[in-house]
């Protein structure tokens, strides 16, 4: 019960505030529509709203990506015979992957098959696309969610860190580092990595990929080189987002009433100030998934690892249309799965949504704040 | 256009574009500066280190390093100008648009909008590349569709605002055609939110075209790039473990300056992307300029903080928390003002 006694000081005057912004007045509360990323990412909504957005998202990807394929003049034809190709050859071939049916048959059944887990089989090889894709994705998938974790632990300790000194050393410091940071391009972090832990050192392996289930510690050898260069970009980011609203949240009067009644600072930084602050950040957090998952393309790369990207990169040398479509709907699929996942976190960490819920609102559980 | 005035008079931004017109010479007039063909093959010399004859060393085939740098600028920089070029074509317009145009517009542009956000950079890149063939043109397309959102939701954040302005809904009362507001009120409004995102957008294109190029993706081996040099040092760094350095310092310093200016524009009274809606988003690489006040996503997200605040009894459907948010954040409060507008708009 202290809690709340702490909150009521502040709560009427702020929602009094609030029709004197809004000419429209909290009686007119309309239905917003608003861009995808804020519905995912922002107050939680109703379930059922979220997974319509994202399903709406998912068919307009899938189109565009299927759009890609029907703009190429690219045939399995003349990309698997070149100029050896006779016109019958391509009809022929066209007739084998179905490409002389209309566009929405061909759309419709490449969707529906893809939605049970068939991409279709590889102009090249005759391999089938989920096949090679289930292959490559568990080494992006690892090493992007080593990534999203160093990232949360180093953003989050250095956002932490540089709001609880704000306007110190440690903050400048934090201030620097991450704007140095966004000028460099992603994949030169990885180099330099490189020529320190693995050429200079030979302590790390210069490249390659071993799974996991080889063993943690072989699997970490093997990534933790990639996942730290995919990190700090996005631990820039979370670390300069969670020291803004850090230091708007310290500053809020039911922090000086926790510490009045005697709390440790701990118990205050965790249990109450985080907890409120950790939003945005962990927004920004959804939002580097697609980022992480763009940059391991690079990264891949740099490390040789066998992942999507080497996959997709082959494959759109040679113009292997199937493969190429599946791995960016896949991705994509991955990027929304990621954010339902955000949005999910979120609403388990805003009290009130908990309360629209029926639930309890508990004030102050020391979860760490979503870090 | 007072805002561009005010942003001369800072230094930062004379010093930002003191750097970019380095690189802008650079960049038309490449070949007249370097000192060695950025082509020709010296197998006498390769992995030199820095001499009188090649300044900045030599690379694996024996080509002169800053010769290379020099003529990859040409490509690297226009590369990232057509992406930018591109994505303002398709964002501004559809941005306006989905303003006074109607809600069938609204609606599909902003579904449209989110797909593109969601798509990672590079794996569409090498899908378009891989379905329309291998060129720069290609490649640069994809970045514009890609940045296109950017360009999209700070536009039209800029016009749902002025469209509730007084003097705007005058004008319409009086019968002026919808063009005529464009060009007289809104235009010159929205300009300088444009002129910010375009300083980001470029410095955030460029990391991206690195990207690419380092790929592969959009030259031709030979045609030296920024990224495409990354590329081959990488396979000599146990002989030339400096030499990315090289590279990489031209691109952080070419998108420092643009971080810089945008910063600039920013400070003498443009709002930013932030402060609009969207923060920009691009391929590794996080927005540098916004370190103080940046909220990705706008009020809902801070209510922690309001829910926080809220007592027990008071009902939660309650819309006061927005509100209470934007009353905590003053810098933000213009930000609220096109969200509120946006709740107008779409309630009719």
């Amino acid at each position: 019960m202290t809690a709340p006694a702490t909150l009521t000081g502040r709560g009427p005057g702020h929602a009094g505030r609030g029709p004197g912004l809004s000419p429209a007045g909290p009686a007119a509360r309309p239905r917003v529509r608003e861009s995808l990323f804020r519905r995912l990412t922002a107050a939680p909504r109703p379930l059922g709203r979220l997974l319509v957005v994202t399903a709406t998202v998912f068919v307009l990807a899938s189109l565009l990506t299927f759009a890609l394929g029907a703009l190429s003049d690219a045939n399995p034809a003349a990309a698997v015979l070149g100029d050896l190709a006779t016109p019958a050859d391509i009809a022929r071939m066209e007739a084998q992957f179905g490409l002389d049916r209309p566009l929405y048959v061909q759309y419709v059944t490449w969707l529906g098959s893809a939605l049970s887990g068939d991409l279709g089989v590889s102009w090249f090889t005759g391999v089938p696309v989920a096949d090679s894709i289930a292959q490559a994705l568990p080494v992006d998938l690892s090493i992007a969610g080593l990534a999203l974790l160093l990232a949360v632990v180093i953003g989050g300790g250095a956002g932490i860190a540089a709001a609880l000194h704000s306007g110190g050393r440690i903050d400048r410091t934090v201030t620097l580092v991450c704007s140095v940071l966004s000028t460099l391009p992603p994949f030169l972090i990885g180099i330099v990595l490189i020529v320190v832990f693995a050429v200079q050192f030979g302590a790390l392996p210069t490249g390659g990929y071993e799974p996991l289930n080889a063993g943690v510690g072989q699997w970490l050898r093997y990534a933790i080189l990639p996942a730290f260069a995919l990190s700090l970009d996005a631990a820039a980011s979370i670390a300069r987002q969670l020291r803004t609203s850090l230091v708007g949240a310290l500053r809020e009067n039911y922090v000086t009433g926790a510490e009045m009644r005697g709390y440790s600072a701990r118990r205050v930084l965790f249990g109450h100030v985080l907890r409120n602050a950790a939003g945005p950040a962990l927004t920004v957090l959804g939002m580097s998934v697609p980022v992480i998952l763009g940059g391991a393309v690079v990264t891949e790369k740099i490390f040789n690892l066998p992942g999507i990207a080497q996959l997709s990169l082959q494959a759109a040398e040679r113009h292997d249309i199937p493969v190429v479509q599946g791995a960016l709907l896949v991705t994509v699929a991955v990027v929304l799965v990621a954010n339902v996942a955000v949005n999910a976190a979120l609403a388990a960490l805003n009290p009130a949504a908990r309360r629209n819920r029926g639930g309890r609102a508990r004030t102050a559980p020391a979860e760490g704040g979503g870090a | 256009m007072r805002v561009l005035r005010l942003t001369w008079r800072q230094r930062s931004a004379r010093i930002a574009l003191a750097v970019l017109a380095v690189v802008a010479v650079l960049a038309v007039a490449g070949g007249a500066f370097a000192p060695d063909d950025p082509l020709a093959q010296h197998p006498a010399d390769m992995l030199q280190g820095p001499s009188a004859a090649h300044l900045l060393g030599t690379d694996y085939l024996g080509r002169d390093v800053l010769s290379r740098l020099i003529a990859g600028t040409g490509l690297s920089i226009a590369g990232a100008l057509e992406a930018v070029a591109a994505a303002m074509l398709l964002g501004v317009i559809p941005g306006v648009a989905s303003v006074w145009l109607g809600r069938t517009v609204e609606w599909t542009t902003q579904r449209a909008a989110d797909t593109l956000m969601i798509m990672p950079f590079t794996v569409f890149a090498i899908a378009v590349v891989g379905a329309l063939g291998n060129g720069m043109h290609q490649a640069m397309l994809a970045l514009g569709v890609l940045f296109a959102p950017l360009y999209f939701r700070v536009t039209r954040a800029a016009a749902l605002g002025l469209k509730q302005a007084q003097y705007v809904e005058a004008a319409e009362l009086m019968g002026a055609s919808r063009w005529w507001i464009l060009r007289t009120h809104v235009w010159g409004k929205i300009l300088p939110t444009i002129a910010v995102t375009t300083a980001q957008t470029v410095g955030q294109a460029l990391l991206v075209v690195s990207s690419l190029t380092f790929l592969g993706l959009g030259v031709q081996p030979p045609a030296p790039t920024w990224g495409g040099m990354l590329a081959s040092d990488l396979g000599y760094l146990a002989q030339q473990p400096w030499a990315p350095l090289i590279p990489g310092a031209a691109i952080m310093i070419t998108v420092g300056a643009l971080n810089l200016l945008a910063d600039a524009i920013r400070d003498s009274g443009a709002p930013t992307a932030d402060e609009l809606g969207k923060p920009p988003r691009a391929e590794g690489t996080a927005p540098a300029l916004v370190t103080e006040d940046r909220e990705p996503l706008n009020s809902p997200e801070t209510q922690g903080r309001s829910a926080n605040r809220a007592t027990p009894s008071e009902d939660p459907e309650l819309p006061s928390e927005d509100h209470a948010n934007a009353a905590a954040t003053v810098a933000r409060t213009h930000i609220e003002q096109p969200e509120e507008a946006e709740h107008r708009v779409t309630t009719g």
